[in-house]
């Protein structure tokens, strides 16, 4: 398996197939004389932005804190919970349990569900 | 049977949706300024686009990904950050031609000023988003779009000597405003290979289901479908061809445009150009619209589909939404539509291979087609032709600017 090309970027699905974001880091456990092992995927615009800025990401940081509880640290799910699932990732968590849809919820809820219609 | 159904049906969307600002503007200039002898230019653009949608299609059956989905994964953030600018940037300024056009027919319809229209317009293509399903919005407004078949049915009694109009499909080298014909070519070229169209029927091709079974019936609506739209593009170029060029007159502003028609047809021909430009330019609207947000939300793995209602795919509603908006601010504060036509259709072929060539690298690519990717005529017909686009356009758009 390439981390980079097989995993970094892919979409993410939940339990029940929802789309989750993409996988924007990957996070690695250094250990003592042993390889190194992967230990979770990140799903946060923190994590997205560091990658091209980490100036960028920390400023960003202070105001993704405000969308809840979980928010304002990368999301990390842990790689054990993910397995391939066609052209997905899938974790076996529902997304409703974590922060990862909070803008959407907040969105939803305070702008769209109060248009006609939405 | 259902595959028949699903073949005469992708082509009637595909005819309808051909046409809309850019073509119908662009051909009907090139016709008023060279003759036939520009022809060569639509044949080359229908090709192209004929090309890229049948490499869309094929890449969302085979892969069961959206374009991109497909450039974020396979190229990584940075990359596809880069690709979303550009391709936004631009299709921002064809989206609000479209709706200046739709602003254009409803003011030759009423005589109220176009910028009185941006509000309406803008409030009728979203309701058709936030309230219609996909199949509504891809078999319904389109099949509408069918009307610009009346560009045909004139250009055939007008009695084009067909000679010439074949003579003007072999590509030729100006005899005169050597600078405007290259610009007009290349806006041409823009108004035919939209990236937007393309990435739309990518989307499409997912929201329908399709799977590997669907790689023949693709590849019939694509060329019919295609090949039928730029017939139309033809045509347009044809009646300017014969209304425009003997008076030498260029077509400059959009009240031109009836007089396409209203030699064979009277006063009918008025509403019959108004009616195609007005439906041709709403069916474009939604669509570029929907296939912006659709590109955003699947780069970062958002919850998407027209066919969700609005508050369970909230940041992919807003994101039409604000685009719509966005874009009627140009038509609102008076921005000309026909200049932004010009601009935006030139600046499409600039940036053609921005978006292009990555896509023939995913194309090219057996992690994602299997034995389904693309043969050599394909690749040399993309690159050669959005290659060749590109290259004029960057010459001939500062030449254009530079001499008025």
């Amino acid at each position: 398996m390439h981390l980079i090309a097989d995993i970094l970027d892919e979409q993410l699905r939940d339990s029940r197939g929802e789309n989750s974001g993409r996988i924007d880091g990957i996070v690695l456990e250094l250990r003592d004389g042993q390889p190194p092992l992967l230990a979770y995927l990140e799903v946060s615009p923190i994590t997205l932005l560091g990658r091209f800025s980490e100036r960028l990401a920390r400023w960003y940081a202070k105001y993704d804190a405000r969308l809840g509880p979980g928010r304002g640290v990368p999301y990390r799910v842990p790689w054990a919970r993910v397995t391939r699932e066609g052209p997905t990732l899938r974790m076996d968590i529902d997304v409703r349990s974590t922060p990862i849809n909070a803008l959407e919820d907040w969105l939803s809820r305070h702008i769209v569900q109060r248009i006609p219609g939405g | 049977m259902k595959k028949l159904i699903e073949i005469s049906l992708g082509i009637v969307t595909s005819v309808g949706g051909f046409l809309e600002i850019g073509s119908i503007t662009t051909a009907a200039q090139a016709g008023a300024g060279f003759g036939f002898q520009l022809a060569w230019v639509v044949v080359l653009g229908t090709l192209c686009i004929a090309f890229l949608v049948e490499m869309s299609g094929r890449f969302s059956a085979c892969s069961k990904h959206t374009i991109p989905d497909a450039m974020r994964e396979r190229f990584g953030v940075n990359f596809f950050a880069i690709t979303l600018a550009v391709l936004l940037g631009v299709t921002l300024l064809v989206l609000a031609a479209e709706e200046g056009g739709i602003a254009a027919a409803l003011e030759m319809a009423t005589g109220w000023p176009i910028p009185a229209w941006a509000t309406p317009v803008a409030i009728l293509a979203w309701l058709l988003l936030w309230r219609g399903t996909f199949g509504f919005i891809e078999n319904g407004v389109s099949a509408l779009g069918l009307v610009t078949i009346a560009f045909a049915v004139g250009a055939a009694k007008m009695h084009p000597d067909y000679h010439a109009v074949m003579t003007g499909m072999v590509p030729s080298l100006p005899t005169h405003d050597r600078v405007h014909y290259w610009f007009v070519a290349v806006s041409v070229l823009g108004a035919s290979i939209t990236p937007s169209l393309y990435y739309f029927y990518s989307s499409g091709a997912i929201e329908d289901k399709w799977d590997a079974s669907y790689v023949g019936v693709n590849r019939v609506i694509a060329a019919i479908g295609m090949g039928f739209g730029g017939f139309l593009s033809l045509a347009v170029l044809v009646l300017g061809a014969l209304v425009f060029h003997p008076k030498g007159v260029e077509v400059q502003h959009y009240q031109q445009l009836p007089e396409l028609l209203t030699g064979v047809f009277g006063r009918k021909g008025f509403w019959l150009v108004v009616a195609s430009l007005g439906i041709a330019c709403l069916g474009a609207t939604v669509e570029i619209a929907l296939a912006l947000a659709y590109t955003i939300a699947q780069g970062f793995g958002w919850r998407w589909g027209e066919d969700l209602e609005p508050h369970d795919d909230a940041r992919f509603s807003l994101t039409y939404t604000l685009l719509i908006a966005a874009a009627a601010l140009f038509v609102l504060f008076g921005v000309d539509p026909l200049k932004l036509t010009e601009i935006s259709m030139a600046l499409t072929a600039a940036s053609l291979p921005v978006g292009v060539f990555p896509f023939l690298i995913l194309m090219n690519d057996r992690e994602y087609l299997g034995e389904h990717t693309n043969g050599f005529f394909g690749n040399a017909v993309v690159m050669v032709i959005s290659g060749l686009a590109a290259v004029l356009a960057v010459v001939s758009i500062p030449l254009q600017l530079a001499g008025g």
